[in-house]
């Protein structure tokens, strides 16, 4: 009758009174499923000690995950370090995570369709306690991400993600197998921070009591780890420099929860996948409106040199109103 | 004593269209239009949210002594004469509307009207009272109205993709203060401030909740909410958004079919995981495919999966509570 595979909850006391002691937290580390010799494999350790620093000088405490074994007390990544693999392969993510203090945490890949056991969902299998190998096929190009699927509302706020592409068999440079070549890539994985959030357990939320996780207040609004009110406008990787007729991909995620609008700066962009699909026909935009965790392949192609300010904007989700914006540039030479 | 007080249901009280109804609406077409009645009573009543708080809803219900939130849908064949009667028990004024089709006008306290309409358009739709925009509607008198093109079992509209069972899930956010003012006969004057979020009226339990897997009380077992298929069930979700924010709906295990928005056919269909949910009776019409699962390996034809939206704060309930907010079950027996 479960739909989890393995309902044993923890228990433990959270200190501060709420949900009697039971937090709906779901630790454990199994062997995995059909276990095959995988094409390539990635080492994760979830970190709960990373920090941010922003352009009004403020450093928000960020949580992720490192790679291979830099966990522990070092390392501190934020966003995690990318997932890149090659259609067709066999990918091993291996996390390692849990204990009372560092947390059990999960990778979901998001937009990435396996088994109920390597889809990192907490509960509807486990939260990882120890070492588990996520297996699964890389079967679409495009652009994904993962993050952390524990406690979500809060893990993946924290900043527990990273991007995941997939590359076709012809290797980077083209975006899927009979789609558009490009010259320069970005990833702008655009996220918005309600550093009120910032402060708290792992735990928080899910063993009962009010943390205010209905209510998401953000006051800081970032392009791949880097303070979009500035400092996204020149940071290296995130505002390219490209030529006159050259073919920028910019692969959009939208890691906030907020809706996003992403103005192009005047650019054309022509959108060629979204969430690591095909669309049956190119479209042309100059700007998208995008929820959570959707992401957008644009190629733009620009004609005239100059410097175009890129704007992304978080909407309000009850008025559409602007509550902040995120700012990058492209030059064209 | 006033009706509010005796109608006093907990989350068992939430029934709803389980009597009348099956799980996944069957549909047979037919060659000929035929005349469709359904009365509705308004009542209202208190429902346990997950917190154990009660809040104040009106609903279009099955019967006088029921509170129905969302109503139980309708699902009609496009040139139906449609009668719908509406038994106001309440003291106060409501109508019932579907843009486009049917506008009743002021049925006012203890009164009884019904109207009649020829059902045009192929899609979704929803009926609401319009009086008192938008607090009526906001409260729970609302629900899903679906138009079958003429003679077809498995379309959504003529020449679209097919799909072989059919859902309907009505999402809304609450504001436990507005609900509260709408009880008191007042205007709400406070910032809408969601604090809970359900579908089809209810929201998710998890392994080792005591109301785990309680079809009254769980989204995720609730047989109209929870998708359930073998490979091959390709199933069509009229998705219908009753509340105030922009949400982003996210499947897990297979991409979507993305065939309308706002009741219009796309001009493209795309595959996509996530898709941007209107708000203010904003709709989605998506077929979900029930493929195998593309990344997983081995290659598996069951499991258990979730569908939740993915501005997470959904995903709580009363501020924290994380698993007890706006997500069902996707099933693959």
């Amino acid at each position: 009758m479960f739909d989890i595979l393995k309902p044993t909850l923890m228990m433990h006391n959270n200190g501060n009174g709420g949900g009697g002691g039971t937090c709906y937290i779901y630790p454990d580390a199994p062997a995995t499923p059909g276990r095959v010799t995988p094409d390539v494999t990635f080492n994760r350790t979830a970190h709960m000690n990373g920090s941010m620093t922003m352009d009004d000088g403020a450093s928000i405490t960020m949580w992720g995950f490192n790679d291979g074994g830099g966990g522990g007390m070092g390392g501190g990544a934020f966003p995690s370090p990318a997932i890149r693999v090659t259609e067709g392969q066999v990918v091993h993510t291996v996390l390692t995570a849990g204990s009372m203090m560092q947390g059990t945490h999960t990778i979901h890949h998001h937009g990435i369709e396996p088994s109920t056991e390597n889809d990192g969902v907490g509960h509807y299998s486990f939260d990882v306690n120890g070492t588990y190998t996520y297996q699964w096929k890389a079967s679409h190009a495009g652009t994904y991400f993962y993050h952390c699927h524990t406690n979500t509302v809060l893990h993946a706020e924290m900043g527990m993600y990273g991007g995941l592409i997939i590359d076709p068999p012809e290797g980077p440079g083209t975006l899927f197998s009979g789609g558009p070549t490009y010259d320069q890539e970005v990833i702008w994985a655009c996220d918005e921070i309600d550093s009120s959030w910032h402060n708290k357990s792992w735990t928080a939320g899910t063993c009962g009591g009010n943390e205010g996780f209905n209510s998401l207040n953000p006051d800081y609004f970032i392009i791949t780890g880097v303070d979009g009110a500035q400092s996204a406008l020149t940071a290296p990787g995130i505002a390219p420099t490209v030529n006159v007729g050259d073919s920028l991909l910019i692969r959009y995620i939208c890691a906030g929860y907020l809706p996003q609008r992403i103005n192009f700066g005047g650019l054309n962009a022509n959108i060629h996948m979204s969430d690591g699909r095909a669309l049956p026909e190119p479209v042309q935009v100059t700007t998208i409106k995008a929820s959570s965790a959707e992401r957008y392949d644009c190629i733009i192609v620009p004609e005239q040199s100059g410097v175009y300010e890129v704007s992304v904007e978080f909407l309000d989700w009850v008025s559409g109103a602007v509550v902040g914006t995120a700012r990058t540039r492209i030059t064209v030479v | 004593m006033k009706r509010r007080d005796f109608i006093k249901f907990g989350t068992a009280g939430l029934t709803s269209a389980a009597a009348g109804s099956a799980g996944l609406l069957s549909w047979i077409p037919r060659a000929h239009a035929a005349t469709i009645s359904k009365t509705y009573y308004i009542t209202d009543g208190y429902t346990a949210m997950p917190d154990g708080a009660n809040v104040y809803f009106k609903g279009f219900s099955n019967s006088s002594s029921t509170l129905n939130v969302p109503a139980a849908s309708v699902v009609v064949q496009e040139g139906d004469t449609v009668q719908i009667t509406i038994v106001n028990t309440l003291n106060s004024s409501h109508s019932f509307v579907i843009d486009g089709l049917v506008d009743s006008g002021t049925i006012a306290a203890g009164q009884t009207k019904t109207v009649t309409f020829t059902a045009g358009n192929p899609g979704t739709h929803m009926f609401y009272d319009k009086l008192n925009a938008p607090y009526n509607r906001l409260v729970g008198l609302h629900g899903g109205f679906a138009v079958m093109p003429a003679g077809s079992s498995n379309e959504l509209y003529t020449g679209s993709a097919t799909f072989v069972q059919q859902y309907v899930w009505v999402t809304n956010d609450i504001d436990p203060v507005w609900h509260d003012n709408v009880r008191r006969g007042r205007t709400p004057s406070s910032t809408f401030n969601p604090y809970y979020f359900t579908i089809n009226g209810r929201t998710m339990r998890v392994p080792g909740h005591p109301e785990y897997g309680d079809p009254n009380i769980d989204s995720g077992y609730n047989p109209e909410t929870r998708l359930e298929g073998s490979i091959g069930d390709r199933a069509l979700v009229r998705i219908l958004n009753a509340g105030m924010c922009m949400h982003s709906v996210h499947f897990h295990a297979n991409h979507v079919e993305w065939l309308a928005e706002n009741g219009q056919p796309r001009p493209q269909v795309w595959k996509k995981d996530t898709i941007l949910l209107p708000n203010n009776m904003g709709g989605l019409d998506v077929i979900y495919p029930y493929e195998i699962p593309p990344d997983s390996w081995p290659q598996v034809t069951t499991g258990s999966f979730p569908m939740h939206f993915h501005d997470e704060m959904t995903q709580t309930a009363g501020g924290g509570l994380y698993q007890f907010g706006l997500a069902t079950t996707i099933k693959f027996k």
